[in-house]
């Protein structure tokens, strides 16, 4: 087997992103760390939505699933789940996994397919040049409410806990050794692993700019138990700031082992050396 | 007598299906033929009527339709709907402790009151209503000798529940048979009633018949999302598909329905998705994708009454433009439209086999009057059919591979996630040979024709549309789908009364097998296009299609849009009303027809 560096992850396509983008540093982060598991190129691949994020497949050069707006979820479950022997990777953005694809994350979390799923959250639809997204702040404008923006916003990593996501983790693209750790600890861990990533956007996002986040930004305290689901929780709502680090951690079994038990129960009803002609037996 | 007609009807949740069901399956391993109809509700229980009609022949019947001859009728208000359906000297059975005295009769049948409740409470449970009645049907058609047989099934039906169960089903089919024996004082003469046995055949429903092509045809994914009246290829495919090693999986929604089985394409597995009208409109984003970053996939729409919920549980073909044409862009795509279930069978083989090989979605354009019906067909050579498997590349370390290459038959060999060196990137974006997503007009132009070249290339193998009629024909008629049972039958009694009549079912109604159209229209003085939707949906392609092609033959339209098969007599009636009408020369015909 190929002894794997971050670099022999680089795609043929160069990244599309704006210069001092945070997603830079999450495409470097994940590089590092599928280079530190040595993940081979053929039996691992990435699957996106649509946004800036999304491009991510393109940058790399795994197999790659660039689909459609919200559904990077659904693709990726359903490759895992034919194919559990390779590694499955989701990545988005907040408006492509909250918003329009918001439905497939509340049943990813139930399901407990054993992918990761990197959210790279600007708080902002920047592909589209800046609209609000689900986790937009209240007051925010943009040329579609120049006002301003009415909805409050959504806690993602909130709702990956009250979902039953196994793995779930808070980066921020300003601290690369964190980031690496958290998708690494991802990457490792058996069942759906929720990884947020607070990646600002230079371009359309003057709210929530590197240097606010990095404000806001606080490590969970060292005594934190990752087991604990409802205080982590409680670290998910706090007013007083960003918690990053690995909020709650469980192991519980995959929705690919729970379909293997299910394999196993109707082989031992049909019994071994079933075939299509013993199928037919129910129709004559 | 050759023919026979059943119908069994009540309210739901009365064991009409149920009854039916054992019955069919009964007189099918008896070696008879059987064709059936199923019509119910969208509620469980309630006031919604369900009727089973069964038709049971020596010789290899198209519909369920028609004159029935004997009636079982579990509640009162489907009483007075059949009683004017019944044969004359046919039979009404029902029961006598729900309905005192019936408020319409007729002269010409024989009606026996039943005290069905009273038996079926004496066995244990009113419940069994059902099964006494069948008893007592199956004890009337004593010399079709069903009695052992439908024992036999109902063990085999409820082989996985309690022995209570089978045992509470066999008392109250035998309580049945010894009523007819002992206390019905018989007026009918269907005692008499003989046919002889045609041998070994399958009974299944179109459904069952879609999912077991998919197994048969190697699919080992399927992901769907339940609806009326699809779920039961979901349902079946779940307990097949895992002894196989394949997976079933239920979703959130259609949306991520099909979307699952596009990941699961992607890894290499052969994977479908089923659905009708409501989940059709939610996959159409995803199919355009599968389209576009060209991965086989094959989805069913089993039709129902449209837009939007529509009539859930009832028949209609209007989902054929969103079929074809219902996902945004230029989108090549591949549309089948199976006959019969027979037909259901093969061409969901047909289906995962195009699918594969040019590596686009195809569409399985069933219906409500086709999935849920249950019917024989001949013996299938399930080890023998021909299967084809995508294309693979040859892989070679440092070989560049690009997975888009455009080749002159436009198919590109594809590699499955873990092929090693095989690795790249599917987008729904416009991309490269070498799949590079590019806005390049060059790009476009190319790739688009480079998708559309493969249904070109596929156009030579389509299974050939189906002829049937006479050749000489003055009349054609053109159709698709479940109506070709009541339009053969019609045929068959247009040629009685000296009326020459064929007709033309292509099957694959997109692309459209213009050639095969423009072929049968050349000797036809009048077209007759029979579908069940308002719009004319398959007239009017074939008219924008097949244009110019034969100046002078009329193209007239026969719709139907009440939820309704069609029958035979209906679409004899309007072969007799355009005979005519050509007969007189008469300036043709309707005011709806289009000249060619």
């Amino acid at each position: 087997m190929k002894i794997m560096e971050p670099n022999d992850y680089k795609g043929k396509v160069k990244p599309s992103w704006c210069p001092g983008c945070g997603n830079h540093a999450v495409l470097m982060a994940l590089k590092k760390a599928m280079a530190e598991l040595n993940y081979q190129t053929h039996d691992t691949a990435i699957v996106s939505g649509i946004g800036c994020s999304s491009r991510f497949p393109f940058f790399m050069s795994t197999y790659g699933f660039h689909t459609i707006h919200g559904r990077a979820l659904p693709v990726a479950i359903g490759l895992k789940q034919a194919k559990p022997e390779v590694n499955v990777i989701a990545v988005g953005g907040d408006g492509d996994g909250l918003s329009i694809g918001g439905n497939h994350f509340i049943h990813a979390g139930r399901k407990n397919p054993n992918i990761t799923y990197i959210m790279m959250d600007n708080e902002i639809y920047a592909l589209t040049k800046g609209q609000c997204s689900p986790t937009s702040r209240i007051g925010t404008t943009t040329k579609c409410n120049p006002y301003a923006w009415t909805a409050d916003r959504i806690n993602p990593v909130l709702m990956a806990l009250s979902f039953n996501a196994s793995y779930v983790a808070r980066g921020y693209s300003g601290d690369i050794k964190q980031l690496e750790k958290l998708i690494l600890g991802g990457l490792e861990h058996k069942g759906f692993a929720f990884i947020h990533i607070v990646s600002p956007c230079v371009q359309y996002n003057k709210v929530s700019s590197f240097e606010k986040i990095k404000e806001l930004v606080r490590d969970l305290p060292d005594d934190h138990d990752v087991e604990d689901r409802v205080n982590a929780m409680k670290y998910a709502f706090a007013p007083e700031g960003l918690y990053t680090g690995v909020f709650y951690k469980t192991e519980r079994p995959t929705y690919e082992e729970r379909y293997q038990e299910v394999i196993s129960k109707a082989k031992e009803i049909a019994g071994n050396n079933y075939t299509v002609k013993d199928v037919m037996k129910q129709f004559q | 007598m050759k023919d026979l007609r059943i119908k069994i009807s009540g309210t739901s949740g009365q064991g009409i299906i149920s009854a039916g069901d054992i019955l069919s399956y009964a007189t099918a391993r008896k070696g008879y033929y059987v064709t059936t109809y199923r019509a119910f509700p969208s509620e469980i229980r309630g006031d919604g009527k369900c009727y089973y009609t069964l038709r049971i022949s020596e010789h290899k019947a198209l519909t369920a339709t028609g004159d029935t001859d004997i009636l079982v009728c579990l509640d009162e208000d489907t009483i007075y709907e059949g009683l004017k359906t019944i044969a004359p000297n046919g039979i009404l059975i029902y029961d006598e402790n729900i309905v005192s005295e019936l408020k319409e009769k007729r002269d010409d049948i024989v009606i026996y009151p039943i005290p069905l409740g009273t038996i079926a409470k004496q066995l244990g449970s009113e419940r069994s209503r059902n099964m006494v009645a069948l008893g007592i049907v199956v004890g009337i058609l004593k010399n079709l000798h069903l009695e052992e047989q439908i024992l036999k099934d109902i063990e085999l039906r409820y082989k996985l529940k309690p022995q209570a169960v089978i045992d509470s089903n066999k008392q109250a089919l035998n309580a049945g048979f010894e009523y007819e024996e002992k206390e019905l004082e018989r007026k009918d003469n269907y005692d008499k009633v003989q046919m002889a046995s045609t041998g070994a055949k399958l009974i299944m429903s179109g459904n069952e018949a879609i999912g077991l092509a998919a197994l048969t045809a190697g699919c080992r994914f399927f992901a769907g999302y339940p609806i009326t009246p699809a779920t039961e290829i979901m349902e079946w495919l779940a307990k097949e598909l895992p002894k196989f090693g394949g997976k079933m999986v239920q979703c959130e929604d259609e949306i991520a329905a099909i979307n699952y089985a596009l990941g699961a394409s992607y890894a290499g597995v052969k994977s479908m998705t089923a659905t009708s009208g409501p989940g059709f409109s939610l996959m159409q984003e995803a199919l355009g994708l599968a389209s576009m970053a060209e991965l086989p996939v094959v989805i069913a729409d089993v039709q129902r009454c449209g837009p939007s919920t529509g009539v859930p549980t009832k028949t209609e073909q209007s989902d054929l433009f969103a079929a074809m044409y219902g996902t945004h862009g230029d989108c090549p795509k591949i549309v089948l439209a199976p006959m019969n279930v027979a037909d259901c069978f093969y061409q969901t083989v047909n289906a995962f086999n195009f699918a594969e090989q040019y590596q686009v979605p195809v569409i399985v354009l069933s219906d409500a009057s086709l999935g849920p019906r249950r019917e024989c067909v001949d013996l299938i050579d399930i080890e023998n059919l021909k299967i084809i498997n995508r294309q693979k590349p040859e892989l070679k370390e440092g070989d560049v591979y690009n997975r888009y290459e455009d080749t002159p038959s436009g198919i590109s060999p594809i590699a499955s996630v873990g092929d090693k060196y095989g690795e790249h990137v599917i987008t729904g974006l416009e991309h490269t040979e070498a799949n590079a997503p590019t806005p390049a007009p060059e790009v476009h132009k190319q790739m688009t024709e480079k998708r559309f070249r493969k249904l070109e290339t596929a156009a030579g193998q389509f299974s050939k549309a189906k002829t049937y009629g006479d050749e000489e024909a003055s009349i054609g008629i053109i159709s698709w789908g479940s109506t070709s049972g009541p339009v053969f039958e019609a045929i068959d009694k247009a040629k009685e009364k000296g009326i020459k009549v064929q007709a033309l079912y292509p099957r694959t109604l997109y692309p459209l097998p213009t050639d095969w159209i423009k072929g049968f229209v050349k000797n036809k003085d009048v077209v007759i296009v029979i579908e069940a939707n308002y719009n004319a949906q398959f007239k009017s392609t074939i008219v924008e299609r097949c244009a110019h092609i034969n100046k002078g033959t009329d193209v007239l339209e026969f719709l139907k849009y009440d939820g309704t098969p069609f029958t035979p007599e209906e679409i004899f009636e309007e072969i007799e009303r355009v005979d005519s009408l050509q007969k007189q020369k008469s300036a043709l015909l309707t005011n709806k027809h289009t000249r060619f």
